[in-house]
């Protein structure tokens, strides 16, 4: 029974919901700071994110007439509980280890396709056009982007598989045990090509401006979010902010996992997602302008899926 | 002591996201708001606005143009689409007496005939100070409805 709360304090309080929700609208208030500084405006308060939720709480939700109802309101809330649960199934180095019944690596790759199909049905069932042109972008550049991320993760589970006397290790627990003991992936040339491709991978999952083709706000106007407002718009709101945690912190747990236990080492994983979100994600976005789908989705095709295919091959051999 | 619902509203008053309806504009005053909105100078991401791209979105509707004939159903059914609580920003003299477009038979304005308008701002066009006055005002509106 007891090891029953426990997972349910983990999806709900720590490391999931309430913590990494706070950790998530944070990350999201330093990102449009800093963003507003390098275009040399004052910016937004860093609580901004966390206003802008209290103000959607109170605002009405319509429905569109055309819209499938059910699955129009329906759609976010299963896209901010499978957030939910993956925020809880990613380990802290030192400070928490996920209970092996709640799932693996890759129960969590599963998970994390769900905002992107969520996005997709939502887009559909909001019967606007916009969502309809969000939905297609989504679905090409999901198919894109899904493979080499999964390429990635088997390069990095055999790696640690093999240096386990094993043949592949999909717990998360074990693939940062192992880098613990043995020294971080990061400096691993092995998985070097694997590394690069995670780095084109994130930004494409968590849409930001290279790859924010399928919410372009200038072009198709926020796509499958269009035709939200109100609770339901902030329940987006949430997703993307527990994704930003929860893939942040899958690459902190993939590559660099090195940290003290206790206190301390939520501190430093704390500063490893900011630095990540501030040098990753913000300076990224402000630097580049938007991809079209078929550049992005030639992109992906291409390099990333390369490079990790590459780095899967140099482990599976070595 | 101020209650939780009170604490609440003021978090909330502090995101105020802005939607612009071009009610047959010579786009005079768009040019204005998008000033207004995009260069450093006069940043208002600082009072937490955002220009969001759907009337689905918005809180602060700013209404540029004399409501031309041509396009004032859209711009009545663009306006029933911003959920409430909303508040009207008429941005020029367009929307307030027609300006130059003033008994013009193509032409609708004033604008308080068909949308309740809470503040005006004034100008052909407006400066971007005034426009920042017109949302801080729209603000305060906002708030009490919340």
């Amino acid at each position: 029974m007891l090891a029953n709360y426990s997972a349910l304090f983990a999806v709900l309080a720590f490391p999931g919901g309430l913590f990494a929700l706070a950790i998530g609208l944070a990350l999201k208030g330093a990102d449009r700071r800093l963003a507003a500084r390098l275009q040399r405006r004052v910016g937004p308060p860093l609580a901004q994110p966390f206003f802008d939720l209290v103000k959607l709480a109170r605002k009405r939700t319509m429905v569109p007439d055309i819209a499938a109802k059910p699955v129009f309101l329906g759609a976010p809330l299963i896209g901010a509980a499978s957030m939910l649960l993956a925020a809880a199934l990613v380990p802290i180095a030192g400070v928490y280890t996920p209970d092996p019944a709640l799932g693996d690596l890759l129960v969590l790759l599963y998970l994390l396709t769900v905002p992107a199909v969520v996005l997709m049905v939502s887009g559909s069932a909001s019967g606007s056009p916009f969502g309809a042109i969000g939905f297609s972008r989504e679905m090409a550049l999901m198919l894109a982007y899904e493979g080499p991320l999964v390429l990635v993760v088997a390069a990095v589970a055999m790696r640690t598989g093999a240096g386990m006397g094993a043949r592949v290790s999909f717990s998360l627990s074990e693939i940062v045990a192992y880098q613990q003991a043995h020294g971080a992936f990061l400096f691993d040339p092995m998985l070097w090509p694997a590394l690069l491709a995670f780095l084109a991978f994130y930004p494409a999952n968590l849409g930001i401006v290279p790859f924010d083709i399928p919410e372009a706000e200038t072009e198709v106007l926020e796509g499958p979010l269009l035709e939200y407002s109100g609770p339901a718009l902030g329940l987006f709101k949430v997703m993307s902010a527990l994704k930003a945690v929860v893939v942040l912190s899958l690459g902190i747990a993939l590559f660099f996992p090195m940290a003290p236990a206790g206190l301390a080492g939520l501190a430093v994983q704390l500063a490893k997602l900011l630095l990540l979100m501030l040098l990753g994600v913000t300076v990224l976005r402000v630097s580049c302008g938007r991809m079209r789908i078929d550049q992005a989705f030639r992109f992906f095709l291409k390099w990333p899926l390369a490079l990790s295919l590459l780095s899967l091959v140099i482990v599976s051999f070595a | 002591m101020k209650t939780l619902t009170e604490t609440m509203r003021g978090l909330a008053a502090r995101s105020p996201w802005i939607y612009r309806i071009n009610a047959g504009s010579c786009n005079g005053c768009d040019v204005e708001c998008a000033t207004t909105a995009c260069i450093p100078r006069y940043d208002v991401e600082r009072l937490g606005c955002q220009y969001c791209g759907s009337p689905r979105h918005a809180d602060i509707v700013l209404i540029t143009g004399p409501l031309t004939a041509r396009i004032k159903d859209d711009v009545l059914r663009v306006y029933a689409e911003i959920p409430d609580p909303k508040v009207t920003v008429a941005v020029g003299i367009c929307p307030i007496s027609g300006g130059v477009f003033r008994e013009s038979y193509a032409v609708h304005a004033p604008m308080d005939q068909y949308i309740p308008i809470d503040v005006n701002v004034p100008g052909c066009p407006p400066r971007p100070q005034a426009i920042i006055e017109g949302v801080a005002l729209a603000i305060d509106i906002w708030r009490e409805r919340l």
